[in-house]
């Protein structure tokens, strides 16, 4: 953790910054949300490394995708993805998002979670243990470090493919593209 | 000279609040048994959030927060620091008129974002400022009926000589009124109302991202500056350690330590206002008007009788 | 230039008005506007000159006596301002209504009637103007001929008519004593009455200004007046038809009594005095809350009407120089911002179609952003906001009231400034700010000339809230025909040894540093605009037209203070009303139409009068 480096801070604030201060949007899509509040309480205290959950997307910095994404669910993740300000970075937890995981034959649940929102980092587990969401946080570092964490420049210059698949599952969205073609 | 003056008190304000703002998360940690964050977390934070690009809702919405952090800057420049005081015109009064320019402006942006937990949010927040200001309004009034003045500087420059306004007879009920209300002013538990962030989703703070709740942060950590520094100005004497730095009255040296025995009295009542905040929840506001309208607006009241009284 | 020529300008006008009108409605509204701007300029002609001069009226010996001074000034230019703007604004407001020679030419009558009264120098000729000012006022308040209307104007006229009999008998009693009604004379005079006399000739005449002028508890005819009245009269009303009151305590308490008999009036520990003070601080704090509770946008400003008189009254009752200063600049500053509200309000109710419900509207401040300018400066300055004129009046007031030993009394005044806030933020927030319901997606601005008024007033309540010393000089030179030693005055506010102001200091500094911050905010990353549908609704779909909250804005206080806040008052005057229409209605059954009734009565009156005879012998 290189929080105390001044050099790094006078070099690059906006990364150091989105390093050590992941407010977490605090919503819980599935079942692993269970996971999440012992990592923020006492025992496991996620504060200690700048992550907290915060009220609104539009005040988050971390999108936390835990558990299965049924097809109502993927609306809201959509929306709330939509709402975030930019830069932020997605986490998908848990095997559900990656491949589908233990719904993989479901009807209602999507498989590759990746095809609709981008995903900067998947944690394995049916659920993770606290200490993952540790090793995803220390993860997400090395790669905001390396500049790898693109997953909202992706959105932006993917955008059509992203809607595409997305209006494959809905049909006709409520809400006008994010990215327009001015 | 003057404009180092202007330029280092906000300066100061800023920083100070946001240690505050560090030190209250850092000591609710380790009230918590957790480690808890630096306290230069809500720095990080701002950097962070500044550098976010996120949405506008229209003029008034930018306008607002703008006009909500100036008026709170100017309100830092209006107090005494130590024996500093930038400007003096008009006294408390202009203090107090000018402390309605950071909730007001708050209050216009977060309404023109056009979320109805916002218009909840602001609504709470003057109702508990109605609250509070019952007896905040007869406290101030016995102060400066008693010291038969309205400006907060010679407030102070009277307690260097007579003494902490705290210790002294008729203020005693005021100043106890006055500590009872400040987590109200404060706005930290049980009178975090407006900023709760489970019932209403953060109130005001709900459309704020990105440059947005980098100013809404700032203005927070500023506000809290300043209820803190009226309460210290007014009954724990300002930058007077009971006169013991007396001899460097009027030297650079003297309003330096002037300014340090300030901020650390602000710092020692934060940490036991941090306190009452780990130990309490939060208050529905009918409850908490209930309350501001009855214990402490009675101490206020029976404060304004005595002094008047006595003369 | 003759005060005469005036008084003369101002009648014609209104009566030519309504002749013109038969001829030609644009003709009729130019010569309205051209009108008033006449007045208004030969009244800016009189600065300064102090003339008192006897007009000849021709039978009964009467001589009626104008005149001008400073302090007829002051409110003779209230009059004329407010009366021109108004009628700019009335030229697109009541474009498509009916009666409309008739509504000219009452509110040109109106205006004249009003300066009528400021120019009198003697009682009978002040009368005279004031009750035309009175009944001319039924006809524009129950102007709209509906139930309510109606009902409105006659609580108005009812209550202001008893206010004038009362007065009417205390001129009877000042002419069956002293001989003379001029107002000079009277002054001399009365220093010789037995105290208890003057005491009660205060009385009745404070009883017909504190009617006029909506104290508690006279203050129940205001609210209903105001929520009937059409929107360019509404401002007049309550901008300067109410302060006629104080021009009447003005003339009462200190040009005909003086300061020193005033002082004098106190019986113990109560003077006259103090309880006027103790009726403005109730009238203050009632009026705050009970127009929190209140969801209609012109009720709202007419109960803060009735608050603000409050302040002006706990000044000038508080008898210091500061004090009455504080006083006065309030009734000006209060003309200025609570005539460019009224405007708003109207201006409102123009765009929308007549909608006053504040819980059905929101978000216009899209559509409407010059309208919401002025409604931002002029709820700052009901507020007292540093740089509007109300903070310099109000800051006055309290210093005086501190330094002068009455702490409660400024602990009411205080309160009233922080229910005026939850009020004024209900008021804009539920009218501009929030969701915009999709039936006002075609709102348009305002005409501009209806804009025009409601600018002029803004620029003017932010001039003299920055440059203060341009009215204090005014007001200043009125303190001291009433007695108290002068103010210290300079451009930017009031220079004294307890405590100055400064309000160049204080606009600099903000100015200052809300540019920098302002810098500061343009130097972060360049937001996206998006439209309100794109908000936070914890990941769902906002619900069109339901995403507002603007019902019952002030819920957990209302429920907790709704009880402490029944208008007692106006139920008791209400009952009161209800007993004497019923006895009324007793006493009509007497008249049955049936001749043999008749007969019955004059039979049996003249047996109990024989009954009489025979027992004491009267006759």
């Amino acid at each position: 953790m290189d929080r105390n480096q001044l050099v790094k801070w006078i070099k690059a604030p906006a990364k150091m910054g989105h390093k050590y201060s992941l407010h977490v949007v605090y919503f819980c899509t599935g079942c692993g949300i269970i996971e999440i509040p012992p990592s923020i309480t006492a025992r496991w205290d996620a504060e200690r490394f700048g992550v907290i959950p915060v009220a609104t997307p539009r005040q988050a910095n971390l999108f936390l995708i835990t558990g299965y994404v049924s097809t109502k669910t993927l609306k809201a993740i959509i929306r709330t993805y939509e709402q975030m300000p930019e830069p932020k970075y997605t986490v998908g937890f848990g095997s559900c998002p990656i491949n589908g995981g233990m719904y993989w034959d479901s009807y209602n649940t999507i498989k590759k979670l990746d095809k609709y929102i981008p995903i900067d980092g998947w944690i394995a587990g049916c659920m993770p243990r606290p200490e993952a969401v540790f090793v995803a946080v220390t993860h997400l570092w090395t790669l905001i470090d390396k500049e790898m964490a693109d997953g909202y420049k992706r959105y932006r210059e993917k955008y059509d493919y992203y809607r595409a698949n997305q209006e494959k599952v809905f049909g006709e969205m409520e809400w006008p593209p994010l990215y327009g073609k001015e | 000279m003057i404009i180092v003056q202007i330029i280092l008190v906000p300066i100061i304000a800023l920083v100070m609040g946001l240690l505050f703002m560090g030190l209250f998360r850092k000591m609710m940690a380790r009230i918590q048994w957790r480690y808890g964050p630096p306290i230069t977390q809500p720095l990080i934070d701002i950097i962070r959030m500044f550098s976010q690009k996120t949405v506008t809702h229209g003029f008034m919405f930018e306008a607002g927060l703008v006009l909500s952090l100036a008026g709170s800057i100017v309100v830092a420049l209006f107090l005494p620091m130590g024996n500093i005081t930038v400007f003096e015109t008009g006294g408390l009064l202009v203090v107090l008129y000018l402390m309605l320019l950071g909730p007001l402006g708050i209050a216009l942006s977060s309404g023109e974002s056009g979320n109805p937990n916002s218009s909840i949010g602001i609504s709470r927040k003057f109702l508990l400022a109605l609250g509070y200001e019952v007896p905040m309004l007869l406290v101030l009034l016995a102060v400066m009926t008693h010291y038969n003045t309205i400006s907060l500087a010679e407030i102070v420059r009277i307690q260097a000589y007579r003494g902490w306004s705290f210790g002294s007879f008729p203020l005693l009920l005021s100043g106890i009124a006055y500590f009872l209300i400040l987590p109200a002013i404060l706005g930290i538990r049980p009178f975090e109302i407006a900023g709760a962030a489970q019932e209403i989703s953060s109130g005001p703070k709900a459309e704020y991202g990105g440059k947005f709740m980098a100013f809404s942060t700032l203005q927070h950590g500023l506000q809290e500056f300043i209820g803190l520094s009226l309460f210290v100005n007014l009954f724990l004497g300002g930058g007077d350690l009971f006169g013991l730095f007396g001899m460097y009255a009027n030297t650079f040296l003297g309003n330096l330590l002037a300014i340090v025995v300030l901020l650390i009295k602000m710092l020692l009542v934060f940490a036991v206002g941090v306190c009452i905040n780990a130990a309490f929840p939060r208050f529905r506001i009918e409850q908490a008007l209930n309350y501001l309208w009855t214990w402490p607006s009675l101490f206020a009241f029976a404060g304004i009788v005595v002094i008047m009284i006595t003369g | 230039m003759t005060l005469e020529l005036l008084l003369i300008v101002a009648f014609g006008g209104a009566f030519l008005t309504y002749f013109l009108g038969k001829i030609s409605g644009k003709l009729r509204n130019g010569f309205a506007v051209l009108n008033s701007l006449a007045v208004l300029v030969m009244t800016s002609f009189f600065y300064g000159m102090n003339i008192e001069k006897p007009v000849a009226f021709g039978f009964f010996d009467i001589t009626f006596v104008l005149r001008m001074n400073m302090v007829s000034w002051f409110f003779a230019i209230t009059i004329v301002g407010i009366g021109f703007l108004s009628i700019i604004y009335s030229l697109r407001y009541m474009q498509n209504k009916e009666k409309l020679d008739y509504y000219y030419f009452t509110t040109l009558f109106i205006n004249a009637s009003m300066l009528g009264t400021v120019l009198c120098g003697d009682l009978l000729s002040f009368f005279i103007f004031w009750e035309m000012m009175s009944w001319s006022t039924y006809l524009l308040i129950s102007y709209r001929g509906n139930d309510r209307a109606v009902f409105a104007g006659i609580k108005y006229i009812i209550m202001s008519i008893i206010g004038s009999m009362v007065m009417l008998v205390g001129i009877i009693s000042l002419y069956v004593n002293f001989g003379t009604l001029e107002i000079t004379e009277l002054a001399t005079l009365i220093q010789l009455a037995p105290l208890g006399y003057t005491l009660f000739i205060l009385i009745l005449f404070s009883i017909s200004f504190a009617v006029i002028n909506a104290f508690w508890p006279f203050h129940t005819w205001l609210p209903d007046a105001h929520a009937e009245a059409v929107s360019p009269f509404s401002s007049i009303l309550s901008a300067v038809l109410v302060r006629k009151g104080m021009y009447g305590l003005y003339l009462f308490m200190y040009m005909i009594l003086g300061l020193d008999l005033l002082n004098k009036l106190r019986f113990g520990v109560i003077s006259f005095n103090g309880v006027f003070c103790w009726i403005g601080a109730i009238t203050i704090v009632f009026a705050a809350l009970t127009a929190l509770l209140q969801s209609d946008s012109k009720r709202i400003l007419a109960w803060s009407t009735v608050g603000q008189g409050g302040y002006m009254i706990l000044g000038v009752a508080f008898s210091t120089a500061l004090g009455v200063a504080g006083g006065t600049f309030h009734i000006l500053n209060h003309c200025i911002y609570i005539g460019l509200l009224f405007f708003v309000a109207g201006a409102i109710e123009y765009s929308t179609g007549g909608i006053r419900d504040l819980d059905s509207l929101g978000g216009l401040i899209k559509k409407m952003p010059v309208t919401f300018i002025g409604a931002i400066i002029g709820v700052s300055g009901l507020i007292g906001l540093p740089l509007t004129c109300g903070f310099v009046s109000k800051w006055m007031i309290y210093k005086t009231l501190i330094l002068n030993g009455s702490p409660l009394l400024a602990f009411f005044a205080f309160l009233g400034t922080w229910g005026t806030i939850l009020y004024g933020y209900k008021f804009i927030h539920n009218i501009f700010l929030g969701q915009l319901p999709e039936e006002h997606e075609n709102v348009k601005e305002v005409p501009f000339s209806m804009q025009l008024p409601i600018i002029i007033l803004s620029v003017l309540v932010i001039l003299f809230g920055v440059l203060p010393g341009i009215p204090l000089k005014v007001v200043n030179v009125m303190d001291t025909y009433m007695g108290f030693e002068s103010l210290n005055i300079n451009l930017a506010g009031v220079v004294s040894e307890t405590g100055a102001l400064d309000t160049i200091n204080i606009f600099m500094v903000i100015l200052v540093v809300f540019v920098i911050v302002g810098l500061l905010f343009k130097a972060g990353r360049k937001s996206r605009k998006t439209d309100q549908y794109d908000n936070y609704a914890a990941g769902a779909a906002i619900p069109k037209g339901r995403y507002n909250y603007t019902v019952n804005f002030y819920n957990p206080l209302s429920t907790i203070i709704e009880k402490y806040l029944k208008d007692v008052v106006d139920a008791f005057y209400m009952k009161l009303t209800g007993f004497v229409t019923n006895v009324g209605d007793g006493i009509r059954k007497l008249y049955t139409g049936y001749v043999g009734n008749y007969i019955m009565y004059i039979v049996v009156f003249l047996a109990f009068l024989i009954l009489i005879q025979l027992r004491w012998s009267v006759f």
